[in-house]
């Protein structure tokens, strides 16, 4: 087996004991939150009901239903043994829809607003902060200070200003869901177009602060490897600027790709805010509903999917490194 | 120094005389973010013959590593050019335009190894291919295969193994990174090489190996001459044949090694030689001195003799209009007392 290899079966399990603590943490986190499910479905379900005896049997037939009687060793038990059979449960505030039909649902809208968004900003943010460290002067004294206002604003309130003024008071695009309410999805060019003009906000709102952290990134990690003396180096050895400067964007991208492979990663997870703001029908708008209504399955079925994806990113970004960079490979070589 | 290494320095006997390099009148200087300048080398002048080294000392900011910058007649912000010529090959190097000195010049008359060349290389890239990217500079009618034969076969009469074309950087030692360095400025055998410090970050044994190799780089004659900067005087006795010592921007003393050593006329040159920690013979007896005060701020003018504030025999004279150098036999100084005065002036100080 060689160093890699070696390197690689290691890796693979210290994920597969985060994996676990996750899992543990997924099931057990949402029920300590204070509250019971049942009740006010139950409270919903018994409405107009006068007997005390059939209220307490609706009461109980729900906590039967859902499994939550026993106590919390065997449902943990119960709720791995569903998981390794590919079962994430019955939510209970959509009762009985299963929990994966549900993300099924909403992991396109994610995915669709979030893949497009993170690229664009993230290849426009590297572009112009090299450029701004490259060129300098006018172009950087510009840039540079934008980015950082941009940067500086937190999400949500970016998200809520350009909602006002582009969507209530401007009126250019609309201000929540995925699609005209009277549209049933299908495959049609009005369908189609609705989808984009719901889109385009959220989009550029996360397009925006992309732009802002990656190129605020990019300009300082070029700044610096073009002072570096490999730089000086070459050129005086006659290489030829562009060469020179192909170098150094090489390897000021290096931690620019952890940040792209990092928050793709953590695009399902980080879409929460941007997608209650817009009422966007992904899986952020999902979890807030489910840990409103201790939706318990809904909710650990919602981070169980944010911690996957998480893990495999990290995970993908440490083998590919390795491959990329000679100096972290070595490290990595030396860890075993 | 041990002794094998005097021996380098003895066997290596220089061949016909021939003006490769000539520096005339060089100023260049530092812009400042307030917009002043620092005259960091302030009309330097000198001929470096084929087949010798020339060794530079000087305090630290004296100059040396700006002058080894300017001599590459490269210059970016915050070096700037001001006036002199830099004649290599016949052509005076800051004639020519940007393009024609990356092509011309760098690298193939003129080559430079940087004062820190533990960073010199780029860490993402082998030495294999970055050598290719100098040769699809220079030598573009050259295929991969044919520059990779090259390159082994110079690492291999270099006493360096092929093996490091295929590796990172990051997994040579330093004393094999140096060694690398100066390969690969060399592989196109340059008629000057301007080595800044080279030997100033390594231990002993390292550099030992690496002043072995320049030596034999001029042997083998891949470089006509060496330009050998360093603030270690002792370790140019070894390696120069000639000596420079600069002190604010300007040359204050060149004399051959031996004579610069044990003979120094200008005041500044025997405060240095003072002011040095060497366990060797003939140089054991004397007590260590450091040079009082501090070098004059170069972003003014200098009114007479920029070493007047630190030397202790410094008269009225001294201070006031153009210091010009005295020519002694091979030894030229600037200083406005003859020898024979600053002679009588030492001999008293050590009785």
């Amino acid at each position: 087996m060689n160093a890699y290899t070696k390197y690689f079966v290691k890796k693979s399990g210290w994920y597969l004991a985060t994996l676990l603590v996750a899992l543990v943490l997924n099931f057990l986190l949402p029920r300590l939150i204070e509250g019971n499910p049942v009740s006010t479905i139950a409270s919903q379900v018994s409405q107009g009901m006068t007997d005390s005896d059939s209220i307490k049997k609706v009461y109980e037939n729900f906590m039967k239903e859902f499994g939550i009687d026993k106590p919390l060793i065997v449902q943990f038990g119960i709720y791995l043994k569903h998981l390794f059979m590919g079962d994430l449960g019955t939510s209970f505030g959509l009762y009985p829809r299963k929990v994966s039909d549900i993300l099924a649902s909403a992991v396109p809208w994610t995915v669709g607003l979030q893949l497009p968004a993170i690229l664009v900003g993230w290849i426009l943010g590297n572009v112009l902060g090299a450029v701004a460290a490259y060129r300098k002067g006018l172009f950087d004294k510009v840039l540079f200070p934008a980015a950082l206002f941009i940067n500086s604003i937190p999400f949500f309130t970016l998200a809520i200003m350009m909602l006002y003024l582009f969507g209530i008071t401007l009126k250019w695009f609309p201000i929540s869901g995925g699609y005209d309410f009277q549209m049933a999805p299908h495959f049609s060019l009005e369908f189609i177009g609705s989808v984009i003009r719901h889109h385009t906000l959220p989009f550029l709102s996360i397009v925006l602060v992309t732009i802002g952290g990656q190129a605020i990134g990019m300009r300082e990690m070029s700044i610096y490897e073009l002072n570096a003396d490999y730089v000086l180096y070459s050129k005086l050895l006659g290489i030829r600027d562009s060469r020179v400067a192909r170098y150094v964007f090489k390897n000021a991208m290096l931690p620019q790709i952890t940040g792209l492979a990092l928050s793709l990663g953590t695009m399902v997870g980080g879409s929460l805010i941007c997608e209650i703001v817009f009422s966007y029908p992904g899986i952020g708008t999902w979890l807030f509903t489910a840990i409103r209504q201790l939706d318990y399955p809904l909710i650990s079925g919602c981070t169980l999917l944010i911690a996957l994806t998480v893990l495999l990113a990290n995970f993908t970004i440490e083998m590919i490194y390795g491959i990329v960079d000679p100096r972290i490979k070595a490290a990595q070589m030396e860890e075993n | 120094m041990s002794p094998n290494m005097l021996e380098i320095a003895q066997s290596d006997v220089p061949a016909a005389r021939r003006t490769v390099l000539e520096v005339k009148e060089l100023k260049t200087y530092y812009k400042t973010r307030l917009k002043e300048k620092v005259h960091a080398v302030d009309g330097v002048s000198f001929a470096l013959e084929e087949g010798k080294t020339l060794g530079i000392a000087g305090e630290s900011g004296c100059g040396k590593s700006t002058l080894a910058l300017s001599l590459m007649g490269f210059y970016f912000p915050p070096l700037y050019y001001s006036s002199g010529s830099i004649m290599i090959g016949g052509i005076d190097i800051m004639q020519l335009s940007k393009e024609q000195l990356r092509k011309r010049i760098l690298g193939r008359e003129i080559a430079y190894i940087p004062q820190a060349a533990m960073n010199a290389l780029n860490p993402t890239l082998k030495i294999l291919h970055f050598i290719e990217d100098i040769m699809k500079e220079h030598r573009p009618e050259l295929t991969k295969s044919q520059v990779r034969e090259m390159a082994a076969e110079r690492f291999r009469t270099l006493h360096l193994s092929p093996d490091v074309l295929n590796a990172y950087p990051n997994e040579l030692s330093g004393g094999m990174k140096q060694r690398t360095v100066i390969a690969i400025s060399t592989i196109l055998n340059p008629n000057v090489l301007v080595a800044d410090e080279p030997t100033s970050a390594l231990d002993v044994t390292s550099q030992k190996a690496v002043i072995k190799l320049l030596k034999e780089l001029i042997g083998k004659k891949f470089i006509k001459s060496l330009i050998f900067i360093t603030h270690e005087l002792p370790l140019l006795y070894h390696v120069a044949d000639d000596i420079m010592v600069m002190y604010a921007g300007e040359i204050v003393e060149r004399g051959t090694a031996r004579q610069m050593i044990f003979d120094p006329y200008h005041p500044y040159t025997k405060r240095l030689m003072g002011s040095i920690i060497v366990p060797e013979e003939g140089m054991k007896a004397h007590k260590l001195a450091a040079i009082p005060g501090a070098p004059p701020n170069l972003k003014m003018a200098i009114d007479g003799c920029r070493f007047a504030d630190r030397c202790t025999y410094a008269a009225d004279a001294c201070r006031h209009g153009k210091i010009d150098n005295r020519t002694a036999g091979e030894r030229v100084y600037r200083c406005i007392f003859g020898p024979g005065t600053l002679k009588e002036w030492y001999a008293s100080e050590e009785r």
